[in-house]
């Protein structure tokens, strides 16, 4: 549980408690209050339920128990694009269409507002056009826009990935170690952009991570994650030890 | 190490018995069907190239009912594997999706061409609707089975997105299974030229109807122009879908 005491809280966890079908629970009695404009960050050993925990706080999976709500609403009244208009999602293999290029894949962040119609004819209006190439300017790559995933670089995908949830136009991203498996000094600059992005649009960000060091870096917050349970909160980072971290998860 | 033996020893005294049944150890009838199949190929030889230009118009008939009746079925199969995609509708909108594309790939494609020759009277228009109704309850299946394997994290992400179920499929699952759609395509267009070619049997157009002829009137010579045509045809088609395969999806596989 984290709580800085000035911002308004954003997502809350409430004693969530989640298990897959016939399986232990993987997260039990969790609560969470995520601060408004922070960068909160989730740490845990593999395993430990960090992916369950951030599509539970997405609305992806419903609680067994307990509630997660956005700006004070449970996410289980919401409907589906009205989730979307609040929460973008990343999730860690970044879900992209791999033979669309970069420009399509940016645009499906936009289909929460098309029409059927519309979108079916892959008749996207021109500010969309204009927003999904100004995001992926925004991550460095608008030279790219028309090249099919599959043929991008890892770190680009990335960028791809971002930009297509910067479109969403989210009032909180959601990453799961989105970055986890590039080198360190790409995984930085990475996180560099979304951070600034994030910054830029006004949005909360919560990522998991399991790197320590950029955990340290990014994290305005940071929550341990053990065996399902919320291990240890820090707040800001110059409380975040790395010996009171590691001995937490 | 007994149970293990025992599967394969069963199959082959299975096969022994059934190769029995079927008159394979009948050396009398195989000795007279070697002599027999000298005699066909050497009647057939040299082959009768002055009904080159009927077989040829038959031929382009053939190729014509093979294109259309694919991607006649090719499109009517879409929607229905989409219906029949579990991940997508309850199961039993699925079900009965399954359930109608199972139900028409029973049906061989020569009984097809004679219902829709009982339909709609002789003809090419005949043995394109049956050549369409066979490709509908294949690829149906096929597709239905490609769009399940799709990502899922993609579809989450994609969902998360706000997308409609249309919209995902316009977005997610098409593109992600457009490599094995379009192979899938090909292989039933190459398939259906084939099986095409024996449906003027049954009065449905093409070339089976002369080949019916020339086995009838025993013009082994003639026979034998129509069978290298349609050997020409089907090199075409696998050069023709080798460089489609090449150009679409190889690239693909670079990744």
């Amino acid at each position: 549980m984290t709580d800085n005491g000035a911002a308004p809280f954003v997502l809350q966890a409430d004693r969530v408690w989640f298990s897959y079908r016939n399986h232990d629970s993987v997260l039990k009695d969790v609560s969470l209050a995520i601060p408004a404009g922070k960068h909160t960050v989730i740490m845990g050993p593999s395993g430990t339920g960090k992916t369950t925990l951030l599509r539970v706080l997405a609305g992806i999976l419903k609680p067994n128990a307990g509630q997660v709500s956005i700006f004070g609403q449970p996410t289980h009244e919401l409907s589906r694009r009205q989730l979307s208009s609040l929460i973008g999602y990343i999730p860690q293999q970044l879900g992209l269409v791999r033979n669309s290029s970069a420009l399509d894949n940016v645009l499906m962040g936009s289909l929460g507002r098309i029409s059927d119609s519309k979108a079916l004819f892959g008749l996207f209006p021109a500010d969309e056009i204009d927003k999904a190439q100004a995001a992926l300017d925004l991550m460095g790559i608008a030279h790219k826009s028309s090249e099919p995933v599959f043929r991008m670089s890892g770190g680009e995908r990335q960028r791809v990935a971002i930009a297509r949830t910067l479109l969403q136009h989210p009032r909180v991203v959601i990453a799961d170690e989105f970055a986890s498996d590039l080198d360190l000094a790409l995984a930085s600059e990475i996180l560099t952009r979304i951070k600034r992005a994030a910054e830029q649009e006004e949005i909360t960000l919560i990522m998991s991570m399991h790197r320590i060091g950029l955990a340290r870096q990014f994290g305005d917050e940071v929550v341990a994650l053990n065996h399902g349970e919320i291990a240890a909160g820090f707040i800001g980072n110059e409380s975040l030890e790395t010996r009171q971290l590691e001995a937490s998860v | 190490m007994k149970s293990r033996l025992l599967l394969p020893i069963s199959a082959a005294l299975f096969l022994i018995a059934v190769l029995t049944h079927l008159g394979f150890f009948d050396r009398e009838r195989l000795a007279r069907g070697v002599r027999n199949l000298g005699i066909l190929s050497s009647e057939m030889f040299p082959p009768d190239v002055a009904v080159l230009p009927t077989a040829s118009a038959a031929l382009w008939e053939t190729v014509e009912m093979s294109f259309a009746g694919t991607l006649l079925g090719f499109l009517a199969s879409l929607p229905l594997s989409i219906l029949a995609t579990r991940r997508l509708f309850s199961t039993w909108v699925s079900s009965a999706a399954r359930f109608v594309a199972a139900g028409i790939r029973t049906i061989p494609v020569l009984l097809w061409a004679i219902v829709f020759v009982i339909v709609l009277g002789l003809g090419p228009l005949a043995g394109t609707f049956g050549i369409a109704a066979y490709t509908v309850g294949y690829l149906a299946k096929i597709y239905a089975d490609l769009f399940e394997g799709t990502d899922p994290e993609i579809m989450e992400a994609v969902q998360s997105t706000g997308a409609s179920k249309l919209q995902l499929v316009r977005f997610v699952i098409i593109p992600e299974a457009a490599n094995a759609v379009l192979a899938q395509v090909l292989f039933m267009l190459e398939y259906n030229i084939r099986a095409s070619s024996i449906l003027g049997f049954v009065g449905a157009g093409g070339l089976g109807f002369i080949i019916q002829i020339y086995l009838q009137s025993l013009d082994y010579r003639r026979l034998a122009t129509v069978l290298l045509l349609v050997l020409v045809i089907v090199l075409v088609m696998d050069g023709v879908s080798a460089w489609l395969r090449k150009r679409f999806l190889l690239s693909a596989h670079a990744a």
